[in-house]
């Protein structure tokens, strides 16, 4: 409470001090400085949202300042508006660059993001400076002079970019407590498995990268007026995209409040070496000290001020939740969480089956994983799918739920083929899944986890609060009902494996999926978590969820199937209740054969308590 | 014709030099998936060096990739232990960003010893040509494609027929085994970045007598061997000369045909294009990592 209400009071502070700054003070220095740490802090601030919250490197940021500033001074030079009042046009044009980048970044992540962004940077260097019959190219572009009183000084440039600081703020405030910015931190932690749970990371991706560039361009457009006069190398300047990822993180990458407090710490730093070196060195030196600078933080104080001082704090008054060791699970509770919002379900013809399977194919090279297998799921059923390793069971759950693609065959979630639909459409269609190396967001707590899966998609959607009331409650619900409550305010990747396993099904639930797609949900943790398992599963199906396993624990798959298809060499070779198929010499051969105890003389533990 | 086969000719002889000058951020990257930027200020402080060394002995510059390749063998050896080292427990893109920090850093030094203005190094051939069917062979050029030619089969050689080639190979494709049948990892890939950086060296060399250099030319190069290496698939040293003889014949056809003001945009233009459409690029594995776990 205490330091909440200290950093309210501080940044009031200084918001008071700086709104006041030029009223009481004349000193054209002070001003120039906090002119361009404002810049600066609305510049990171900006690139932490693609950067910081979404996991997106950007070497390219400073692309989105010339946009911006070429763009208002075209405007200003040709139509005679104000600089002041075109620069939002420019933040415009800078987010459509944006856009154009984020189409790239559709296909490339991490490093190869970073070098793309790279590229981006020198390529719209290069397309300035050659378009000169529209830019002037190198010779530059003049703007027109400040028309106000010289009284005023600086005042509009700097109460201009203030203000634009302060909505940066806001608006990142905004995001990271919205739909948008959950759905942003959970591509940051795991793109892939964001998708499955029915995010649209396309539109998330465009909207941030989009936000990110939006206020830099209009800074950019306020600081081509500030400047007076633009050339490509010092707009579309690879330093100041450095400086932009080095205030971030000396700030605190993916903090709110981080990328304005390093802007405040590096940018007096500038000013210092552009006063106290002077001359041709001058130049060299900053070279110098920005690169050993951004080196050494990246190195040796990776996570900025912010974020190290919060530990610290952390650690001296134990502000974390206590619950940690020791915690047992809550037993699973007999009546399942209510849905509170109930899917149009698919068309219940009577008989169909709920999830049908035809001739699929995937071949990897030349290894046909899948090749021909075709199955039916019946609606309320707990169907296993089992099979020697190798045998396809866990490419087939992912050519289901859309992380690969098919090479041919159809799939239908009741009367509807969905295996032309990208992930998300088939989240959304109410299918959900579980991986057999369990996958859930790790910088997240539990309950943020919860808040990720989405079942519908609407750009107003997104700006509702990341987790409201009702949606609380329901993971809540959700979290009691795995067992997993006490958790709901860990982070995710520090909890056990098993507790891990458990939060990715509450996550999984949330989508109250139609067909839920279970990977290996016994591997790897102890007997009474099975058992655990074994029992959610059973209510679950009890509340007509449908639930497709994949398993190796043949005790638990014989008692808890009510229908199981054997998988070999990609296609199913067998069909039938469970007493059939633990009987069926074909299914002995190809897998039970080798490995297990004959059905009936030796069940496991997990299994015969189950 | 003939000025199509004159573009040619001068694309493929510069695509031996940025073969050179490639493969060392590609050998980096194969052995430790490290994207080593700093090879951009790498490069430009061999050239430098070249430069010194031929105003004060008059060698000839080709020649002393035999003197600056070894001096940034040690320089790229003790980067990788005051810096690369500790950059890898972070976060792989930061780590990326970091070395081009180190880039920035060797263009201030490099600028307070030499100073800001286009250098070059003239030596008596270097506006001569052969001559032959009516079409020119710029000496320069011929004789800078010989030398990259002979050291990048030296660095093949060496990783191909040495115990310490074999070594990096080995831990370039699982460091872990290769610890676990006893190869030192740690000075393993400390070898393999000084080679690398060592390659840079020689590349620096090379072109210091083909194009004017300053300390603000190491973004151009940086942006040039990315181009390399992602179009010829990282990692991948076979790749890394196809990639640097398409991006070279590209820059020359597009300066003939177009405008020398937009060869400058071929390789950015590359990176883009390859590592959208087709990410793992021409010879490589694939380099996307969002696939590797589902």
């Amino acid at each position: 409470m205490t330091i909440n209400r200290l950093r309210a009071g501080g940044i009031g502070l200084a918001a008071v001090v700086l709104a006041g700054l030029p009223l009481v003070s004349d000193n054209g220095y002070l001003q120039n400085m906090a002119i361009m740490v404002f810049l600066l802090a609305v510049m990171a601030s900006g690139w932490n949202i693609i950067s910081g919250y979404t996991g997106y490197v950007s070497l390219g940021q400073s692309a989105f300042l010339g946009a911006g500033a070429y763009t208002t001074a075209l405007l200003s030079i040709h139509t005679g508006v104000s600089p002041l009042l075109a620069a939002p046009a420019g933040g415009v044009v800078a987010a459509a660059a944006a856009l154009v980048l984020s189409l790239v970044g559709r296909r490339t992540r991490g490093i190869a993001f970073v070098i793309v962004s790279f590229a981006f940077l020198e390529l719209t260097a290069l397309l300035v400076s050659n378009w000169s019959s529209l830019t002037n190219g190198n010779h530059g572009l003049a703007l027109p002079l400040p028309t106000w009183d010289r009284a005023y000084l600086n005042w509009p440039f700097y109460y201009y970019l203030l203000v634009l600081l302060a909505l940066t703020v806001w608006g990142s405030w905004a995001i990271r407590r919205s739909k948008l910015g959950i759905g942003l931190m959970a591509i940051r932690d795991d793109e892939s498995k964001a998708d499955g749970v029915g995010v649209r990371t396309d539109r998330y991706k465009m909207l941030a990268f989009a936000a990110s560039a939006f206020p830099i361009g209009i800074a950019g457009g306020v600081y081509a007026y500030y400047i007076a006069f633009l050339v490509p190398a010092s707009m579309f300047d690879i330093v100041i995209a450095m400086q932009i990822v080095l205030a971030a993180h000396l700030g605190g990458v993916g903090t709110l409040w981080g990328p304005v407090l390093g802007a405040f710490l590096l940018e007096p730093l500038n000013q210092f070496t552009n006063q106290n070196l002077s001359g041709p060195d001058a130049g060299s030196w900053r070279l110098i000290i920005y690169g050993a600078l951004l080196a050494a933080i990246v190195l040796f104080f990776p996570k900025g001020v912010l974020t190290e001082g919060a530990a610290w704090l952390a650690r001296r008054r134990r502000t974390e939740p206590q619950a940690t060791a020791g915690t047992r699970l809550t037993a699973v509770p007999d009546r399942l969480p209510r849905p509170t919002v109930i899917r149009s379900r698919t068309p219940q013809t009577a008989s169909a089956p709920l999830l049908r399977v035809e001739g699929l194919n995937k071949a990897f090279g030349g290894l046909h994983a899948v090749d021909g297998c075709a199955f039916t799921v019946e609606r309320n059923s707990i169907t296993g799918l089992i099979g020697p390793n190798g045998s396809g069971k866990t490419t087939v759950f992912n050519l289901l739920d859309g992380s690969l693609a098919a090479d041919g065959g159809s799939i239908y979630l009741g009367e509807r083929r969905i295996d032309h639909l990208a992930r998300w459409q088939r989240a959304h269609a109410g299918l959900a899944r579980t991986f057999q190396a369990t996958r859930v967001f790790p910088q997240l707590t539990a309950l943020e986890n919860l808040a990720v899966p989405s079942r519908s998609f609407s750009t107003a959607g997104l700006t509702a609060s990341a987790i409201s009331g009702k949606e609380a409650a329901r993971a809540h619900e959700w979290l009691a009902f795995v067992g997993m409550d006490a958790y709901a305010e860990h982070r995710a990747g520090g909890l056990s494996y098993g507790q891990q396993k458990l939060i990715e099904l509450a996550q999984a639930l949330m989508l109250e999926p139609e067909v839920l797609l279970l990977d290996e949900p016994a591997a790897g943790i102890n007997p009474t978590l099975v058992e655990r398992l074994a029992d959610i599963v059973r209510k679950l199906n009890e509340a007509a969820t449908t639930v497709v396993i994949v398993e190796h624990n043949m005790p638990l798959v014989l008692s808890l199937c009510d229908h199981i298809h054997v998988l070999a060499q990609g296609h199913v070779i067998a069909s039938g209740p469970p007493g059939e198929i633990e009987r069926d010499p074909a299914v002995l051969d190809a897998y039970l054969g080798d490995h297990t105890p004959g059905p009936g003389n030796d069940p496991a533990p997990s299994g015969a308590t189950a | 014709m003939g000025t199509l086969l004159q573009a040619l000719i001068l694309g493929l002889l510069v695509g031996g030099v940025y073969a050179l000058v490639a493969s060392g951020m590609n050998l980096i990257f194969g052995v430790m998936q490290v994207v080593n930027l700093a090879q951009g200020g790498m490069l430009i402080l061999s050239a430098y060096l070249t430069y010194t060394l031929w105003e004060a002995t008059g060698l000839d510059p080709l020649l002393l990739v035999v003197i600056t390749t070894p001096c940034l063998l040690v320089v790229g050896w003790a980067t990788y232990y005051i810096f690369i080292e500790r950059s890898r427990t972070t976060d792989a893109s930061m780590a990326l960003v970091t070395t081009f920090g180190l880039t920035l850093v060797t263009k201030g030094v490099i600028a307070l010893i030499w100073g800001n203005e286009p250098r070059s190094v003239t030596p008596d051939y270097a506006n001569r040509s052969f001559s032959v069917l009516g079409l020119r062979f710029p000496q320069a050029q011929v004789y800078a494609c010989l030398v990259a030619a002979v050291v990048l089969t030296g660095l093949y050689l060496l990783l191909r027929h040495t115990w310490l080639g074999q070594s990096i190979r080995a831990t370039a494709s699982s460091s872990e085994g290769a610890r676990l049948i006893g190869i030192q990892v740690r000075s393993t890939w400390a070898a393999a970045f000084a080679l690398g950086v060592a390659a840079a060296g020689a590349g620096g060399s090379l072109l210091s007598v083909l194009y004017p250099f300053m300390p603000s030319s190491a973004d151009h190069w940086i942006g040039l061997m990315l181009s390399i290496i992602v179009l010829g698939g990282m990692g991948s040293l076979p790749g890394s000369v196809l990639g640097a003889v398409v991006i070279a014949l590209a820059e020359s056809l597009t300066s003939t045909y177009v405008s020398p003001d937009w060869a400058a945009a071929v390789p950015y233009l590359a990176i883009i294009l390859v590592l959208v459409a087709r990410p793992q690029g021409l010879l490589g594995a694939r380099l996307r990592e969002d696939m590797s776990r589902a």
